[in-house]
Formats: C-alpha cells, sequence, structure tokens
C-alpha cells in the first residue's frame, strides 16, 4: 500500500463510511456472496439477491396459493423474513436458492392453509389433469434442467402414482386428503404412496451421491 | 415425544418439506427441530434434494410495488434486535481483551517518553487482540482535541500483511449502527491515523475498534468484507 493512498483516505474518512455509497454490483457476484453482503445489512446486495431469484420464487408461491396478489403477499412476507434471518444462514447446510425457497414454500404452506385462503374446486382440477399423465412428465421438464438431472432420474424410477403424489404436494402445496379426493384413492393409499415414493426416491439419490 | 428411529425421522422430515405434514403435527415438529441439529439437517438435505423441482418452474416477475413494500419494512426495522456488536457472525472469531490489559497498557502510555500527555480521564485505549486474547493492535487517542484530531496506533511484535491486502481500522459504534471505517493503517510499529472531528466525537460513545483484512485499497463497500482479525473495547484511561 503507497503512503499516497493511505493519506488520502486518511484525508476523507467520511467518504468511506457510508454502507449505502457502497460499489455497485456488476452482475458477477454470486448468490453466496450477497448473501454474506445482506448478513452485514448491506441493502444494495439484498436489491440485487431479490432482483435475481423474485422471479423463481413468486413461482413458486403462485403454485402454492393459487392466486398471483396472495402469493405476492407471501413473497413480500419471506423477504422480509431473509432479511432478518440471513445472519443464522449456513452455506455449509444449503445453498441460497434452496433456502430461500424453503422460506418461500414454507410462508405458502402457512398461508394457503388458512380456511378462506383455501382454493375453489374448480382451480383444483385444472392443477390434477396438468400432472395426471403417468408418463415421466415432470422428470421430462427437469431433465432439460441440467442441475436437476439426478433428481429427474429418480423420479423416473418411482411408479407414475408415487411420482404425480409427490410433484403435486410439493409444487402445489396439495395435502394428502385433497390428493385423495383429486386422485379418486383412499387417504391411507395416498400416504403410502408418499412414503414408498420418497423413500425410493431417496435411496435412488444416495446411490447416486447426491 | 422423542423420535430415535432413522427412517422414521428422514420420512418425517421428508413429509416435513413436501408439505403433507401439516396442523398440530407440523407445529409439533417445527418444535423438534429447534432442539435437534440432526433432524434439521434432515430437513436440510430433503430441501436440497427436491428444490430442483422448483427450478422447473417459469419465472415470474413480481409487480413494482412488492419491493417497494419490502424495502420500506426493512429500512424501517433495518436492524436486527441485538445491536451489530454482539449479533454478527464475523465477530464471532474475535474475543476482548480484558480490562487488565487496559490497565497494563495505561500503565505503559503514562511511562512513555515524547507522547502527548495522555493523562487518566481524558483519554480513551482500545487493546485490539487476536481470536486467543493476545494483544495484537492497541489504539490510543485523547478525548479532546480540538484540531486535526489523530488516533495513535502501536502494532505488537513484527507482524505481516498478506500481499494485496489491506488492514482496515472500524469503529462500532454500538447499538444499531454500522461499523464506520477509521482508515487504513500499516504494519510499522508507531502510527497516527487522522480522523474528522465527527468521528472523533463519535468515539467516546463506540462499543469497541476492529480491525479487519481488506482488499488492497481498503473496502470496497465502506463496510467490513474481510476476516476480522482483532477486535476490542474502547476503555477509558
Amino acid at each position: 500500500m503507497s503512503i499516497g493512498a493511505r493519506n488520502a483516505r486518511e484525508a476523507h474518512p467520511n467518504e468511506l463510511v457510508d454502507p449505502y455509497q457502497g460499489q455497485m454490483m456488476d452482475g458477477a457476484d454470486s448468490l453466496d456472496d450477497l448473501m454474506a453482503r445482506c448478513a452485514l445489512r448491506d441493502q444494495r446486495a439484498f436489491a440485487e439477491l431479490y432482483r435475481r431469484s423474485s422471479g423463481r420464487l413468486l413461482a413458486v408461491a403462485i403454485r402454492i396459493v393459487r392466486r398471483r396478489d396472495w402469493a405476492e403477499d407471501v413473497l413480500q412476507e419471506s423477504f422480509v423474513n431473509i432479511w432478518n434471518h440471513v445472519t443464522d444462514y449456513s452455506r455449509a447446510k444449503s445453498a441460497p436458492m434452496t433456502w430461500m425457497t424453503a422460506i418461500v414454500r414454507n410462508r405458502a404452506l402457512d398461508w394457503a392453509r388458512r380456511p378462506k385462503h383455501e382454493t375453489s374446486e374448480e382451480d383444483l382440477e385444472g392443477i390434477i389433469e396438468n400432472w395426471e399423465d403417468s408418463s415421466p412428465g415432470p422428470a421430462a421438464r427437469l431433465l432439460q434442467a441440467g442441475e436437476a438431472r439426478q433428481l429427474a432420474e429418480c423420479l423416473g424410477e418411482l411408479s407414475g402414482q408415487q411420482r404425480q403424489s409427490i410433484a403435486l404436494a410439493y409444487m402445489h402445496g396439495l395435502s394428502h386428503s385433497e390428493l385423495a379426493d383429486h386422485l379418486g384413492a383412499p387417504l391411507g393409499t395416498i400416504k403410502t404412496w408418499i412414503r414408498r415414493g420418497l423413500e425410493k426416491l431417496r435411496g435412488c439419490l444416495e446411490a447416486k451421491g447426491a | 415425544m422423542k423420535i430415535t428411529e432413522p427412517n422414521a425421522r428422514a420420512l418425517l422430515a421428508a413429509e416435513y418439506v413436501l408439505g403433507t405434514m401439516k396442523g398440530k403435527a407440523r407445529a409439533r415438529f417445527e418444535l423438534w427441530l429447534r432442539s435437534d441439529p440432526g433432524l434439521r439437517k434432515e430437513v436440510a438435505a430433503w430441501q436440497g434434494r427436491l428444490e430442483p423441482l422448483a427450478g422447473t418452474l417459469p419465472e415470474v416477475q413480481p409487480s413494482e410495488h412488492v419491493w417497494r413494500q419490502i424495502e420500506a419494512r426493512i429500512q424501517r426495522r433495518a436492524v436486527p434486535r441485538e445491536n451489530w456488536f454482539t449479533s454478527l457472525a464475523f465477530w464471532r472469531g474475535s474475543s476482548f481483551a480484558s480490562a487488565a490489559a487496559a490497565a497494563l497498557l495505561f500503565g505503559y502510555i503514562a511511562i512513555t517518553p515524547k507522547d502527548h500527555a495522555l493523562t487518566p480521564e481524558n483519554a480513551m485505549v482500545a487493546v485490539m487482540a487476536d481470536d486467543k486474547a493476545n494483544p495484537a493492535i492497541t489504539v490510543s487517542w485523547e478525548m479532546h482535541q480540538s484540531t486535526a484530531p489523530r488516533l495513535r496506533v502501536r502494532v505488537i511484535g513484527h507482524q505481516e500483511m498478506a500481499p494485496d491486502t489491506s488492514w482496515e481500522l472500524w469503529m462500532l459504534p454500538g447499538g444499531d449502527q454500522p461499523p464506520r471505517s477509521l482508515g487504513l493503517i500499516t504494519t510499522h510499529d508507531t502510527q497516527y491515523v487522522t480522523v474528522s472531528s465527527d468521528m472523533m466525537a463519535k468515539l467516546p460513545a463506540a462499543v469497541g475498534l476492529a480491525m479487519s483484512v481488506e482488499p488492497k485499497h481498503g473496502s470496497p463497500t465502506g463496510l467490513p468484507t474481510g476476516p476480522v482479525l482483532y477486535s476490542g473495547k474502547c476503555v477509558e484511561i
């Protein structure tokens, strides 16, 4: 470090200290970096984190609460939560997107289960139809996503009913009884499909080293 | 109730993540989660396994008002309940030298020749220690300097700075305030850092000082970005 540089900084200490005068984000920061800066209360980093992840997270919330305005409320609550708890986030335990997705899904599931937010029957029928095929539909979409190849392959090893139940529950937040009503199977059968499906999925993913 | 059977634990974690566990069972499971790190790990594993499903959805851009509302809410309470000094994970690696060390240092300052007359009641010192409480840097100053206020920095021992890095000194104002830069320091045995009168006025109320390792010309963000090597409380002497 040159003496000149040091003197220049000492002469204007106040220039250095405003957190909002920080460097512009250049789009090259990883989500990990942004999370670390958010932990230091860097609101610019938080804005960038929102810019990069909100489209994906809103899509997750919409599938579960099934109304855009409700989903946007869920997104708002989730991001306030993310800001308040980002100091608890541990990179060692999960990737940033996984952590944020979990927060959004939890909020959305809570929201969808308040009685006044329940979805009409017609809405549900459309959703069930989308997932009705017993061919590996969701798995095929996953294959396109690259990062998710292992999950796609393992979903492909489940029976159509197991795969459909798990995908509907995860993506659309359907409960056991909603699944039973709409897949036309007894509650006990639905529970078995899900339990066996999850066990098989875990075994398969672990065997692949995921 | 305690769940110990591994398969049952894994399955409960999976159903929790999937969302098929609901109502009272979900609330009970969340209570277990708080006190069971192994179960939290299981949940995190399932979140990671299933998360790619969420990534298959086409993105939906939120309306502009969503961000404005978030921004308004986080600015209103931009600060967590705990203050900066105690809450930030990155301070956890540091510990503070005891007041006894400060007292020893006071003795040291008092007998140092040719220095400003640092006398009790008008001077402060921060003994900055590493994570094993070994003093590494001391910063001392007179509290009422009218012109060109400065801090005296002493680096203890012959320390080395990694190439292409710099050492930045920070004031921790306490409460809900973020750290403020006091400028860069060198590895020299004795040096002075000039600070603004405004900063000087804030120092007596500061809870501590810290030094972090930053890129060559200091933190690019105005906040510490690198590891905090040393930190210590400010003590009146």
